[in-house]
């Protein structure tokens, strides 16, 4: 099987949602400040639920917030 | 450093100390042939009340240190992220599942000691060390999947 990537623009989004904190992302969806900067810093795939929550807070669809990409397709 | 991550570390620490303990009072006490039952249960009563309490103590410590450096730095108040979240667990679980690998490989290697008709003593011995040296690999793969994401 191939290998994929999930990537996010959460920190864009951030900045266009009035320059939200981390820390402020990281309390309306639950988790800790430390688990949004791996998100970030693409370390960390959040679970089905979590990238659904942090779509909701943004009001944007998820595929927005998110992206898979093939590693194939990316070379 | 998260709260959880922050507990890993003290967790580590104390368990690496805990293992060179008690690998010098093993060959202390093989060195001086007072490698008896006795001898083995007290130290494993020692180092069970040592892993307890030192990691509560050390525990509380690095938290209020913590606390203090974060307010100096910064002027604000610490927040302490107590609450273990989808990616903590995650973390939690793969460093049990590392644990568990250890601990078992660590109980069949123990029982080998009897088929080299060693005395149940040394399974013993053998059993406290791979617990012990479960619980450093498991905290410093926790440690590494928290710097290195996964």
């Amino acid at each position: 099987m191939e290998k994929g990537k999930i990537s996010n623009n959460i920190r864009k989004l951030r900045f266009f949602q009035n320059e939200m904190t981390q820390q402020q992302l990281a309390e309306k969806v639950g988790v800790t400040r430390q688990t949004i900067i791996a998100m970030e810093q693409d370390k960390y795939s959040p679970s089905l639920e979590l990238a659904f929550r942090i779509a909701l807070v943004f009001g944007v669809p998820l595929e927005e917030v998110f992206s898979y990409t093939l590693e194939e397709h990316k070379k | 450093m998260s709260f959880q991550e922050k507990n890993t570390t003290v967790s580590l620490s104390i368990f690496t100390l805990i293992l060179f303990f008690y690998l010098i009072r093993i060959f202390q006490m093989v060195k001086g042939e007072s490698f008896t039952a006795p001898n083995l249960f007290r130290l494993w009563g020692v180092i069970a009340v040592i892993a307890v309490a030192g990691t509560i103590l050390l525990t509380i410590f690095t938290h209020i240190a913590g606390g203090i450096v974060h307010k100096i730095k910064t002027n604000e108040d610490p927040q302490i992220e107590d609450l273990q979240d989808e990616r903590d667990q995650i973390i939690d679980m793969k460093g049990t599942r590392v644990a568990y690998t250890f601990s078992s490989l660590g109980v069949a290697l123990s029982m080998l000691t009897f088929v080299l008709g060693q005395s149940p003593l040394v399974m013993f011995g053998l059993l406290i060390f791979f617990g012990i040296l479960a619980q450093v690999v498991a905290d410093g793969w926790r440690l590494t999947l928290y710097r290195r994401g996964f």
